[in-house]
Order: structure tokens, then C-alpha cells, then sequence
């Protein structure tokens, strides 16, 4: 693949590689899928001319441009399918006939008769080791779901480090409305106050706020309890999602307790009745057997799609920056103006969720932070629905109404400047520190 | 009801289009404009007004066509692109010249990179390279018409006539009028390559070589056809002796003596007779070997009325041969479509058959077991196909689907209305105020849970909301959200400090007397339909206020009173009354 004429050809700018790079012309076999590497600083556009290709389940339109950028995906072919792509430095691309994707459409059509039979569509759990292909999955079935019937998948996302409609650290419920968006890292925009060229989304979001599960398996619980609370509600009234099911994606099992008590809590929480284990072998989905409440669960495993990408942590870093940038900026495509204020440090309340990592007595799962420089400069921060006055107890139970960014604090004159979504004045509201930094 | 008025106005002003009106074309683009509901009706009209109208009236109809393209651009664009290179095609070949060059001139336009499409091309690239491909040939034909001869050219018509004319007084060796015909044609070649003449007279000079050059041609033609026939004569003559009685003829054998390949100037024979508009008046010249010719003729004709003359039987060489170059003719004419159209075709009808009369719910080994997840299951090869070609019908912006039923097609009407509308709003629009509203737009707060759960997304997805309607936006004063249900009733003294939020959630209840579900707002002339309120158990209209018997959007209501002065309060009610009258 190095070989290809112009992979090599550092001398191009990046940002002007599509004026300089000559357009190359693939076409896959039906069956097969393009994989493809963007680097961070690297953009990828594609054009498809003829035949059926889709992105996780997403089908690519005729002759429209599709940006990529820090990404890495397959493009597969539904039918033989030609398409062009142009990009300045494209690290690695391969063609691969070795898909799990015959599986895929036999899991979703398992789904959609659940969906056509019954006005309580599947609530699926994917399970799985990390890098096991279970947020494309998850991607795969919501994109499916919606093509044949007008059907609203819930998309629940249970893996913080994951950014699914929403920055990083957070826990989130995403009714599957429209189409998604196959060029955007966080599947698409959530609403926005102006036109964007998809419909957007509404995402239930809670932020769980630090980076590992483990530095707080109960603020995981809980937070993801008070989502499964809030799906409930959306469910009961909403006849569209509750036929369409939900499909849940999970953190790496390894982060999670062996016993399996947070994957139990969350198949009793959101009611999951069917699990996919995403292995390689049969063993994980031998021992989910054994542990879970097999009476009322389906379980079935999809074999691993040798598509799959090890990702490092510098990759899953990049793709929460991104995230971050998104919230408050947009991408390409929607450029979204946010706000930034001067505020009094004293006119601030954070807190922070209780960590393994930091030596702590409080028996409270937040805790107050000190406004300074070194605990909030480039903090990602958490706005809630509580006002500044409320107690911990008050703050840890309430809806979160968005994110700001601590642009800089001044120690010294006591004045902090903070990045807002939405211009304004800053919200009355308690804020939670989160784990997330993020440095323009 | 209201687009057919609309389209019946639109066609009866582009009626009126019988010069090169600005004000009516941007009158019509203007309404094209603002009702793109009726888009299918008024590309409808501009269509039928091309057609039907008289030539010289044809380009002003299509500059309302593009006129709209340009400033509305999709989905006329869309629906211009399907019959658009006919219509150029027709218009193009009746017209006259000017007009001609003026729709050459507005093509080249078309082909420009237009801002409003994203940088892609007005129309259809399919449309736009029929076009083109339709005006290179047209152009080519129309240069050779009107081109000016050159020396040069006329040099190489006079280096082949001569050729001609020497080669026949080889055959002829006696004809006088030949040799002479090759010195002056020497001579003219000198005079052209000595002087500088005048393009009219270089015109008459390649008129006068075009008329030898037919008589010239006509002559070998003959010769050949004589040739020919002698030559016939003579193959017949053998079998006839062998054979006692006369062969019958195959049925439905037409005896045509092969006509012989004309020999042309300028390439293919099919031409010439356009570029010798005079060559029909030519008369044959009489000279002895057409008489012989025609004496050959009248013995032939005779010949095979007695039925002495076979005629070339069907299994014969020459038969076939001319068979096979018809047939090779014809088949290098026919320019199949593009392969990928066809492949589409076949796609297309391939997943109608699979997927017809399927129904999931009744289609075994769908259970969601391990057993069927991983086997190969045939069916599921088969609904495969209802995620794709299904519904043939794949939007050409973001790729989405749609079916083939009546249903399906008006959502698709309306999701591309749809697609039109953001992308005009992404571009910005025009204020009335001559300042571009350019799309400056933020994230949203999030909804709280209660809102999140009561939340609809057919609020979002809907292709039929106007910009107008409310939004759900995240309520930031939770704790008194639900005291805030408790007025119906307009207050003006206290609302200046209403935010645009709270006055979306006033309601009025649909009154029992009133007849249908729905209220138009006087002001923006929006018809808001009730929805029902599970909280208090009625059907409400949200963002609503009733003042003085009339119901009014609230935020309309506000925005309307909040315009006029305190003191001038009531003027303002008195106003509004008015309108809502």
C-alpha cells in the first residue's frame, strides 16, 4: 500500500492536500469492506460514484463528498461499489473480503422481528473484551434499524471514555431518529440552535465525570442508574422508542468487577433482554451463561470481524479532544459559536466525584474543589441542574444542563474566564469537575 | 388547494413572458422562490410554457428556468434536471441563430460551479453532459455551414478533384473536356496560391468546385452502377444456362441492385447532401455514358419483368454482406446507457423479486438464538435487501432511502423540500433589511429529565415544521417550571420580563364549542394543531393565547405588542384585531 503513488509525498501541506492530491479510484467487491486509518492531523474525503456502500451500517449518498478526519473506519460494499477518496498522507488502507457483517444482518433481523412482534422492542446488551468491535456494532444495529421501518432505536451508552452525542466522562441516551452522521467521531450533532445539514439529536446525559470506572464503581452504578431512570420515563411515553428497543454498549469487561455485578445491575436497570458477547471464541459467552439471569436473556455471541483496530490510548485521547472540540466549536460541516465570560472565583461552586486515586475521608460522592489554577485551568466541567447552593447529595442527583470549559484562572485577581456553549450569562447552577482537560 | 392557485398565477404571469422581461423573470423567480411547496407545478408550467410557446419566445422561458435554478436552486434543480437536456434539445433545434448562440451563452453558465449547490453544478451532471454532447455535434454541423473557406482548404478540394478528374481521363483517354478540366484546374490552384482574394470570391470559387465536384461524382456513380450491372449480367448468364427452368424466387427478397458508395469529399457520404445544398439542382450532365447507363437500366428492368433476370437470392454473399453492414451500422449507432444506470436497473429489480410479499414477522429462523446468528441463513441474505433497493428511491444529499408507494414518495418530496431549506438557512439568507442572516447557531443546553422524557423526536426529524414553531429548549428554571402552566391568560404589564420559553409554554385549551383542532395564528398565519396535555387531561394548543375571541401563537402575540409603545397598547390589540378579521 506504501507504494501507491502520493502516500509517500510528505512535501504537501495538509490542509492543502485536496487541491494538490489527484483523487484515487478503489472499487470493492460486494462483501468486502475498505479499511482505512486517518491520522489526527490528516484529512480524508470520499466520494462514491457507483453501487452501495455504507459505513457502519450508514449508506454513503451518490457523488457527495464524506471528510474523515482522525479516524478509522471500513467502508463496506453492500454491492460492487466504486468510489474515490483523496488525502494528502494516508498512513494505511487495505481491501479485506473477512467481515463479520453476514452475522450482523442475522443479529438484526433476529431484532427487527422482535421489533415487528411486539410493542416492546429488543433492549440488547453488547458485551465484550476491549477492542472487540462492540461500539461499531452498536452503531451497525442503530444505522439498520432505522432504514426499513420508522423505527427510533435508543442508543445507550455505558462506556465513559466513549463520546457518543456528547463529550467525554459522560453516560448517554440517544433516541436514533435520523441518520447518522458517518464523518462526525461522536456519530453526529446533539442539538444545536441553528440549521445543521442532518437532524440533530437529544441526548439524555450524565457525567460520571472521571476517567476510569474503577477509581468509582459506585458513582459508576448510580450514574448509570439515574440514566436507566430517565430512559424508563422516555420509554413509557414515547411508543416509537419503546417498539424500537434499545441497544447498549458497554465499557471494556475488564474495567468492569469480575463478578459481573455491574453488568447484572445494568440488565436489571434498563430491563436488557438480549446480550451479544462480541469474542472471538465462545468462552466469555460459556461464563456469561453461567452468571446471568439466563431465564429472561437471549445470549447470543457475534464472532469478532477481523476488521477490528487496536487502539492505543493516544488514539482514544484524540477522539475525546475531538469530542470536546465539537461540543463548543462544531466541526466542518456545523460551526458553532460558543461564549466566554469573566467570572468572579467566588461566584463558583464545583465539585469533584469522590476518586480511588485521591485520598479522601468524606463519606459524600462529590466533593467541594478549590478554585484555583491547578485544580481548574483547561478543566472540562459539568454544569447540573442544581443550583450552587445545593448540597452534594442535591448536586450528584441532578440532571446535568451541558459543559463549560475554565479557559484560565487568575489566582491572583481572583477572576476566572469560562467557555459556554450557549451565550448567556453563566448559569446560577453547582458545577462537577471532571477528569478531562482540554488545551486549544 | 392553495398551490394550484399558485401555479395558475405563476403559469398565467409566464404567459405574459413574450419579450426579454427582467422584472416579470425576477417576479417568477421570486414566487418560484417563496412557494416551494408547489416547485413540482411550476417547473410543470416553465416545461409546458417551452414547449408550447413560439420560438422566438422559447429563451425567455428558459431564463425563468434559470433564474430559479440560480437563486432557488434545489429542488428545482432536481426537477429541472429530468427533462432538461429534451427540452434544450428541442428548443435548440427550431430556434434561430441568435437565439441559438444565447442558449449556447446560458449553458456555458450552467456549467460553471454554482455557489448555491455546494459547489457542485446547477443541474444534473446526466442532463448537463447529454446537453453538451447534444451542442458539440450541433456546433460541429452548424460551423461547417458557415465556415469561411480558406486557400488551404480550397487547395486540397481542388488537389482532389483534380485526382478525380485525372483518374477518369485515364479511363477516357478521348475526352477532351476532361484534359481541359484538369488544366484549369491547375491553373485555379496557381491563381489561388499566386492571390489574395477577397473572401466573397473565395466563397464562389469553392461553389463552383462543390457543383463539379457533383457532377464529377454523380458520373463515377453512374459508371460504377454500370459496372455493376454488367457484372451481374454476366454471373446470371451461367446458371441460366444450366438451368432449364426459370429459379423461384425467395419469398420476400427484394432484387435492389447494391447501391454503390458515393465517393464524398469530406468524409461520410450521409453529409455530403448537406454540404451541397445545391447538388440537387445539378442536372446529370448529358453525356453518353449516362444514356448508356439508362439504356442498361430500362434492358434490366425488362429483363427481370419477363423474370430472366434472377434477382440475389437470400443465401447469397452479397445478401449477407449486406445484412451484416446494416446490422454493423445499427449496432454501432445504438450508445447503450452507462453501465452503472443498468446495474442499477437490474439491482433494483432484483431486490423487488427477492423482497416481495416478505414479511418478517412471519419468517422462520429469525429467533434470536446462537444457532441462527451464526449459520447462513438464505432469508436473511434476501431482507438484506430490505435496508437498500427496497425502497429505490436514495436521497442524493445524505443518502437516505425511500419506497416507491405514494406515502414514501411525499416524504421524499418533503425531505427534499426539506434538505432545501436548511441549506438555504446554512447559506444564510437575505434579510429584509438587505443584511445577510448568516446561520450563527450554539449547542443547546440539555434537556432535564422530565423535558428529555416527555421530549418527541418528531420534533427534530419532522420535514413539515416551520421555522417558526417552538422548539423544546432546555428550561433552566426547573424548580418553576410547572407554576408556569397555571396561566393562560395574556398579561401585558408584566411581559417584558417573559423570556421567549416561558411564553412557548402558555396554552390555551381547545374549547369545546370550537369545530376543528386546529387555530390559524393571525400573525404568521401558522395553523397550530392541538396536542394533548397528559398533565391536566385536555387538548391544548401550546404556545397560545386567546385575546378578545381570537387565538393568537403567544410568542407572536408578544413579539406583535412588544413592537408597539405602551401607551399605543391598546391601538396595537386594535390592529391585531384587524388582522385576525
Amino acid at each position: 500500500m506504501a507504494s501507491l503513488p502520493g502516500l509517500n509525498d510528505s512535501l504537501h501541506p495538509a490542509d492543502l492536500g485536496v487541491d494538490l492530491n489527484e483523487p484515487k479510484h478503489v472499487s470493492i467487491t460486494a462483501g468486502s469492506e475498505w479499511r482505512v486509518d486517518v491520522p489526527q492531523e490528516s484529512k480524508l474525503t470520499i466520494k462514491v460514484h457507483s453501487g452501495v456502500a455504507e459505513i457502519f451500517g450508514t449508506e454513503l449518498a451518490s457523488d457527495v463528498p464524506y471528510v474523515f478526519q482522525g479516524t478509522k473506519f471500513a467502508v463496506y460494499a453492500v454491492e460492487d461499489a466504486e468510489f474515490e477518496w483523496t488525502s494528502p498522507e494516508l498512513t494505511s488502507h487495505s481491501i479485506s473480503s473477512d467481515t463479520n457483517m453476514k452475522f450482523i444482518y442475522n443479529v438484526h433481523f433476529a431484532l427487527e422481528k422482535l421489533r415487528v412482534s411486539s410493542f416492546e422492542g429488543p433492549r440488547v446488551l453488547i458485551v465484550g473484551e476491549s477492542c472487540t468491535g462492540k461500539t461499531s456494532l452498536a452503531k451497525t444495529l442503530c444505522a439498520y434499524a432505522i432504514k426499513f421501518k420508522a423505527h427510533q432505536p435508543m442508543m445507550v451508552n455505558l462506556n465513559p471514555q466513549e463520546c457518543i452525542y456528547s463529550p467525554p466522562g459522560c453516560l448517554t441516551a440517544t433516541p436514533i431518529s435520523d441518520v447518522i452522521d458517518v464523518s462526525s467521531s461522536t456519530w453526529g450533532q446533539s442539538m444545536t440552535s441553528g440549521a445543521t445539514k442532518l437532524h440533530n439529536k437529544q441526548p439524555i446525559v450524565k457525567s460520571f465525570g472521571l476517567e476510569q470506572i474503577s477509581e468509582n464503581k459506585e458513582r459508576y452504578v448510580s450514574t448509570f442508574q439515574q440514566l436507566a431512570n430517565a430512559v424508563r420515563g422516555r420509554v413509557q411515553n414515547d411508543s416509537t422508542v419503546r417498539r424500537s428497543g434499545l441497544i447498549i454498549d458497554t465499557p471494556p469487561l475488564g474495567q468492569l468487577s469480575d463478578d459481573f455485578s455491574e453488568l447484572k445491575e445494568i440488565i436489571y436497570q434498563f430491563k436488557v433482554n438480549a446480550v451479544v458477547v462480541c469474542a472471538k471464541d465462545d468462552t466469555l459467552a460459556l461464563k456469561l451463561n453461567e452468571h446471568l439471569p439466563v431465564e429472561t436473556l437471549a445470549i447470543v455471541r457475534l464472532p469478532t470481524s477481523s476488521g477490528v483496530v487496536q487502539t492505543d490510548d493516544v488514539y482514544k485521547r484524540a477522539l475525546q479532544r475531538n469530542a470536546i472540540r465539537e461540543y463548543f466549536y462544531g466541526d466542518f460541516n456545523t460551526v458553532l459559536s460558543p461564549y466566554t465570560i469573566g467570572v468572579d472565583s467566588d461566584m463558583i461552586t464545583v465539585w469533584q466525584p469522590k476518586s480511588v486515586l485521591v485520598q479522601s475521608d468524606s463519606q459524600d460522592d462529590l466533593l467541594p474543589v478549590e478554585i484555583n489554577a491547578s485544580n481548574l485551568q483547561h478543566a472540562l466541567v459539568a454544569i447540573s441542574y442544581a443550583s450552587r447552593r445545593s448540597s452534594s447529595e442535591e448536586v450528584s442527583a441532578s440532571p446535568i444542563l451541558g459543559f463549560a470549559l475554565i479557559m484560565d484562572v487568575n489566582d491572583t485577581k481572583r477572576k476566572l474566564r469560562v467557555l459556554l456553549p450557549v451565550p448567556g450569562l453563566l448559569p446560577d447552577k453547582a458545577m462537577i469537575l471532571t477528569a478531562y482537560r482540554y488545551l486549544e | 388547494m392553495e398551490c394550484d392557485k399558485i401555479a395558475k398565477d405563476f403559469a398565467s404571469i409566464l404567459d405574459e413572458l413574450t419579450c426579454n422581461s427582467k422584472p416579470i423573470i425576477s417576479t417568477l423567480t421570486k414566487m418560484a422562490e417563496e412557494n416551494i411547496g408547489c416547485a413540482q407545478q411550476m417547473v410543470d408550467a416553465i416545461e409546458r410554457r417551452i414547449e408550447r410557446c413560439v420560438p422566438n419566445q422559447k429563451l425567455y422561458a428558459f431564463y425563468v428556468l434559470d433564474s430559479i435554478c440560480k437563486n432557488a436552486g434545489s429542488p428545482y434543480t432536481i426537477y429541472f434536471s429530468r427533462n432538461l437536456a429534451q427540452l434544450y434539445k428541442r428548443t435548440y433545434l427550431i430556434v434561430d441563430n441568435q437565439t441559438r448562440s444565447d442558449l449556447i451563452k446560458m449553458f456555458k453558465t450552467w456549467l460553471m460551479p454554482s455557489s448555491s449547490s455546494m459547489g457542485d453544478h446547477l443541474f444534473g451532471k446526466e442532463a448537463l453532459d447529454a446537453i453538451e454532447r447534444f451542442l458539440v455535434k450541433a456546433s460541429a454541423l452548424h460551423q461547417k455551414h458557415v465556415a469561411a473557406p480558406t486557400v488551404p482548404g480550397l487547395l486540397r478540394e481542388i488537389d482532389k478533384l483534380s485526382l478525380l478528374t485525372r483518374e477518369r481521363a485515364a479511363q477516357n483517354p478521348h475526352d477532351a473536356k476532361l484534359k481541359t478540366k484538369v488544366v484549369v484546374l491547375q491553373q485555379l490552384k496557381q491563381e489561388l496560391q499566386r492571390e489574395k482574394m477577397p473572401p466573397q470570391a473565395l466563397q464562389q470559387v469553392q461553389m463552383q468546385l462543390r457543383q463539379i465536384f457533383a457532377q464529377e461524382q454523380q458520373v463515377l456513380q453512374q459508371q460504377h452502377q454500370q459496372q455493376q450491372l454488367q457484372h451481374q449480367h454476366q454471373q446470371q448468364r451461367l446458371p441460366r444456362k444450366a438451368l432449364s427452368t426459370p429459379p423461384p424466387q425467395a419469398p420476400g427478397a427484394t432484387p435492389a441492385p447494391r447501391e454503390s458508395e458515393p465517393v464524398s469529399l469530406f468524409g461520410t457520404p450521409s453529409l455530403s447532401s448537406s454540404f451541397f445544398p445545391n447538388a440537387s439542382n445539378i442536372q446529370p450532365p448529358t453525356s453518353e455514358p449516362s444514356q448508356k447507363a439508362s439504356k442498361v437500366q430500362a434492358l434490366y428492368d425488362t429483363l427481370r419483368a419477363e423474370g430472366l433476370v434472377k434477382p440475389v437470392p437470400q443465401q447469397s454473399v452479397v445478401t449477407l454482406d449486406r445484412i451484416l453492414s446494416q446490422n454493423h451500422k445499427e449496432s454501432a449507432q445504438t450508445t447503450l446507457p452507462p453501465l452503472n444506470l443498468l446495474k442499477d436497473i437490474l439491482g433494483d429489480v432484483q431486490s423487488h423479486f427477492s423482497t416481495v410479499g416478505v414479511d418478517i414477522l412471519n419468517t422462520p429462523n429469525l429467533q434470536l438464538c446462537q444457532q441462527t446468528v451464526i449459520q447462513d441463513n438464505p432469508t436473511v441474505m434476501q431482507l438484506r435487501h430490505l435496508l437498500y433497493r427496497y425502497k429505490p428511491n436514495k436521497c442524493s444529499t445524505c443518502g437516505k432511502r425511500f419506497g416507491s408507494s405514494e406515502e414514501e414518495k411525499k416524504q421524499e418530496r418533503d425531505h427534499l423540500d426539506w434538505h432545501f431549506r436548511i441549506n438555504k438557512r446554512i447559506k444564510g439568507t437575505a434579510g429584509a433589511n438587505g443584511a445577510t442572516a448568516k446561520n450563527i447557531q450554539s449547542r443547546n443546553w440539555y434537556l432535564d429529565d422530565t423535558q428529555w422524557q416527555r421530549f418527541n423526536d418528531e420534533e427534530i426529524v419532522s420535514t413539515t415544521r416551520s421555522e417558526t414553531d417552538s422548539v423544546t429548549l432546555a428550561n433552566l428554571d426547573a424548580s418553576t417550571a410547572s407554576s408556569s402552566f397555571s396561566t393562560s391568560k395574556f398579561d401585558a404589564k408584566s411581559a417584558p420580563e417573559k423570556t421567549e420559553a416561558d411564553l412557548a409554554k402558555k396554552y390555551v385549551t381547545v374549547p369545546e364549542t370550537h369545530e376543528d383542532m386546529s387555530f390559524q395564528c393571525p400573525i404568521c398565519r401558522e395553523v397550530q394543531s392541538a396536542v394533548y396535555n397528559d398533565d391536566i387531561g385536555e387538548w391544548i394548543w401550546p404556545n397560545c393565547i386567546q385575546s378578545q375571541g381570537k387565538y393568537f401563537h403567544s410568542t407572536c402575540f408578544h413579539e406583535a405588542v412588544e413592537e408597539t409603545p405602551q401607551q399605543a397598547l391598546n391601538q396595537g390589540l386594535e390592529r391585531l384585531k384587524g388582522l385576525a378579521g
